[in-house]
């Protein structure tokens, strides 16, 4: 089955990059750059996160940054409130995510296109605007302060990396069973799904609960990391951001969200030092794709790659 | 022997128009039968609201014996109620031996008896030259011939065909009509929908007309088509 | 505690407020009409007006009368440039995204929205700007209630843009083709209408109406490149509200809207006087999503 072979494709290349990721250290010891390393790989999670509900079952939803932010709150005030251990926290962050993500994805099940995107952002939104006007609880846009779990940026950088090949690990596994052939068939043509029994409500709904517990996971973890949690988390800037990694990383690919995330994240730091139009320039990029290259760098690269077996397919 | 599909009295309005007005037949196990009738005559409607995709206002449907109205697709699809659309439906972004397996796994066969099935149906269909493509760049009649084989990845209770014959290249007509006869012969229930008559006299031995939302005439294909009331329907006055 | 004239002020406020929502929200009501899509950088032609007139009349001295047309136009001519380059896709059949034009819209409207930002953080800068008001009364009774001079000239303005553009829609040869085409397209171009056309025209037009709008309210909510998050936001409630693609709807929506969050302010909560369109919005989509006035789409 050549879709499996793609899949699997594309999991060699994204533990391989991963590995290669886990030798930085031994290069850099730099504060500073494993900080940004430590945060384009919780993107790197939120995108792959979005990009099962939104590449693999079509379903684009704005709102992946909001449940990264209710993990991060959920780990926090459990941790400040409750002095839970930070794996409790962890645990509690990706659960309530987890459950609210499946809640919403019931509710917005009939909902398509322009009107999952408006639904979901506006839950986003005020989730956001919850979190920031409920001083008492979360002291708003103050932030509420946690201890920090570890305090080495080394062990920080392969915490993140390890939740990372955790992530892709467990979408891999997911998208290879039939599951993966089920989401992939409710995004193609939903109403075919469904005339094949296909389970569509279960099935949009797993996913929906599924991306935002692992946005939960990637939160909750970024709260130990930062020691502070703020409604920024929730922005829908934020949720640009991971829409166009993703984008231009490719969507509906295991590997694109992770290549984009990091390649976006690093490079846009980088060139902060240097002028600071990184933002324009990937906004830019995010439309050029968009409109001329849908499957991404990962697309153009394995296009570019001679073709392993193309039309008239000889099984293996 | 108790009918497969029943159905009663089956009403369906839109707004003012009714699009199927109290429609009953019973299908036995075992039949293929050709629906007809003039464009608007309600066989869409009626094949939808059989599929579970409309909601009828009036009148049962009973698959063998157990009501299925108002079920939803993938209920009816368990059930084993295949149907085949007018206007192809396929996943466009996965390939074609994906597309089968969708239907396969989601009906309950395992990978293995998937895969198998999957490429029986390729290999008697003829498209399995094509089974790593991506269903969206075949032809459109190798569309059609896989949404078609999409319907047959568990032998089905009941196929609901909707004019599978339509602007397809006569090689393809054939290979279709020698799979539907060729399941029919073991046994295998169909309902066809088709305007293509020769295809309705050579495989359907009995027909039922519809036109204006109810059923004209219900019987043996030839004394369908020679009734007056269906000539009459089709060709409009004059002609009877 | 409520009072009559409490209430009628609120109420007088809260439709002064719809009616600037309207402004903004008609374009959007019309590019859904048409292309069917939400434009996620509708704030974004807000802000350009906004900054265009701020420029042009705090900078270069031109006077206020040409710069609010000039805003107008900046914000059109972004529109016609967005629609030529950029929503070609969704219904000539180029491009790779095939079936799934609804998921593309979201995007590239999401990454032109990014686009315009920042390229406006960038290029100009982060700090608000203050523009000069049409008029300087800081105190002008309306009714029962004070408003600033700006504000009245600027509902007049707007006022008089909408009664055009009801008449230009109601009217024109143009107007009704954009009727038209966003009852069917199809049907519109096999009747001879040019839908490519009116497309490049709704979008301008949107454009040009959010420029305005960002222009009219620039003096009293400064512009900056984030300026236009708010206002879309309100839009896209309207629009939902009004039901989608439905003009007299969105207008009707807005005044609701206006009206809703004039008066949740004082009588529910303050804080969250944002989140009552939300809500609302949440809710029409899941229960009447065709909106006050839209109609019901059919799916197989």
């Amino acid at each position: 089955m050549s879709g499996d072979v793609r899949l699997r494709r594309e999991f060699i290349a994204t533990v391989v990059l991963l590995v290669l990721l886990a030798l930085l250290p031994l290069v850099t010891r730099d504060v500073y750059w494993l900080g940004v390393l430590v945060v384009s790989a919780y993107f790197a999670i939120l995108a792959s996160s979005w990009n099962l509900l939104a590449g693999f079952t079509g379903q684009f939803s704005l709102a992946p940054a909001a449940f990264a932010m209710i993990g991060a709150y959920g780990a926090a005030l459990s941790a400040a409130y409750y002095n839970v251990p930070p794996l409790l926290g962890l645990l509690i962050g990706t659960a309530s995510a987890g459950l609210i993500g499946l809640v919403l994805g019931r509710i917005v099940m009939r909902l398509r296109g322009p009107y999952l995107a408006l639904t979901t952002l506006s839950f986003a939104e005020i989730a956001r605007l919850v979190a920031s006007n409920s001083i008492n609880i979360t002291r708003g846009d103050l932030g509420l302060p946690i201890e920090a779990w570890f305090n080495d940026r080394v062990i920080w950088f392969y915490v993140f990396l390890g939740a990372l090949a955790f992530v892709v690990c467990g979408l891999y596994l997911l998208l290879r069973s039939q599951a993966g052939l089920f989401l992939e068939a409710i995004r193609d043509d939903e109403i075919a799904a469904a005339r094949s029994g296909v389970r569509i409500v279960f099935w949009k709904t797993a996913a929906f609960a599924i991306s935002s517990a692992a946005a939960g996971f990637a939160g909750a973890l970024y709260a130990y990391f930062a020691s502070l949690v703020t409604p920024e988390l929730g922005l829908v800037q934020q949720t640009g951001l991971v829409v166009s990694m993703s984008v231009i990383g490719g969507m509906g690919s295991l590997i694109g969200p992770v290549v984009g995330a990091f390649l976006v994240y690093v490079t846009s730091e980088w060139l902060r030092d240097v002028g600071g139009w990184q933002l324009v320039i990937f906004a830019a990029l995010v439309i050029v794709f968009a409109r001329l290259f849908r499957t991404g760098l990962w697309g153009l690269i394995t296009t570019a790659l001679p073709p392993r077996r193309r039309a008239a397919g000889k099984p293996a | 022997m108790s009918p497969l599909l029943s159905v009663q009295g089956v009403t369906k309005r839109f707004g003012g128009l009714v699009a199927v007005a109290d429609v009953t037949f019973d299908i036995a196990p075992g039949e293929l039968v050709g629906l007809i009738g003039p464009n608007g005559s309600g066989k869409t409607t009626l094949l939808n609201i059989m599929s579970g995709h409309l909601s009828s206002e009036q009148g049962t449907i009973r698959l063998d014996g157990e009501p299925c109205t108002g079920l939803k697709p993938q209920r009816l699809a368990r059930r084993g109620l295949m149907r085949m659309f007018q206007l192809t439906r396929i996943f466009a972004r996965m390939n074609v031996l994906d597309n089968l397996l969708v239907g396969g796994r989601a009906l309950g066969l395992d990978a293995e008896e998937a895969n198998a099935r999957a490429n029986a149906l390729l290999e008697e269909l003829q498209i399995a030259h094509v089974r790593h493509l991506d269903a969206g760049q075949l032809s459109g009649g190798q569309m059609k011939l896989l949404e078609f084989g999409c319907c047959f990845m568990r032998t089905p209770r009941l196929a609901l065909l909707d004019e599978p014959f339509a602007a397809i290249h006569p090689t393809m007509k054939e290979i279709m009509s020698r799979f539907i006869r060729a399941r029919h012969a073991e046994g295998q229930t169909f309902v066809l929908v088709s305007h293509d008559m020769p295809v309705i006299v050579e495989l359907c031995p009995r027909s039922i007309c519809m036109n204006a939302g109810r059923v004209l005439s219900d019987g043996a294909t030839s004394q369908v088509l020679a009734a007056p009331a269906v000539i009459e329907a089709y060709l409009g006055g004059a002609a009877a | 505690m409520l009072t009559g004239a409490l209430a009628a002020d609120l109420a007088v406020n809260g439709l002064v407020t719809g009616l600037f929502y309207g402004l903004m929200a008609i374009g959007l009501a019309l590019i859904f009409g048409v292309l069917r899509i939400v434009n996620f950088a509708h704030g974004e032609f807000y802000m350009v007006g906004a900054y265009a007139y701020t420029i042009v009349a705090a900078r270069l001295g031109v006077p206020l009368v040409v710069a609010l047309p000039t805003a107008f136009l900046f914000g059109a001519a972004l529109g016609w440039v967005v629609e030529r380059t950029l929503m070609r896709p969704l219904y000539a059949n180029i491009g790779t995204w095939g079936l799934m034009r609804d998921e593309y819209a979201v995007i590239v409207t999401f990454g032109l929205s990014l686009l315009l930002v920042n390229l406006v953080d960038k290029a100009i800068g982060p700090y608000a700007f203050r523009a000069p008001a049409l008029v300087n009364a800081s105190r002008i009774v309306v009714g029962p209630a004070l408003m600033s001079g700006q504000k009245v000239a600027a509902a007049v303005v707007t006022l008089a843009t909408l009664a055009l553009i009801a008449l230009f829609l109601r009217f024109s040869y143009w107007g009704r083709a954009v009727r038209a085409v966003s009852q069917n397209r199809l049907g519109a171009s096999l009747a001879g209408i040019d839908a490519t056309a009116v497309s490049s025209l709704v979008f301008s037009l949107a454009g040009g109406l959010a420029g305005l709008a960002g222009a009219l309210l620039s003096p009293i909510i400064n512009a900056s490149p984030d300026v236009g998050a708010f206002p879309a936001i309100k839009s896209y409630v309207i629009v939902v509200l009004g039901g989608m693609g439905s003009i007299p709807g969105a207008f009707i929506a807005s005044l609701l809207l206006g009206l809703v969050e004039s008066f949740g302010a004082v009588l529910v909560s303050y804080q969250y006087r944002d989140t009552f369109g939300l809500v609302l919005l949440i809710l029409f989509l899941l229960f009447r999503p065709q909106g006050l006035f839209g109609e019901r789409g059919r799916e197989v």
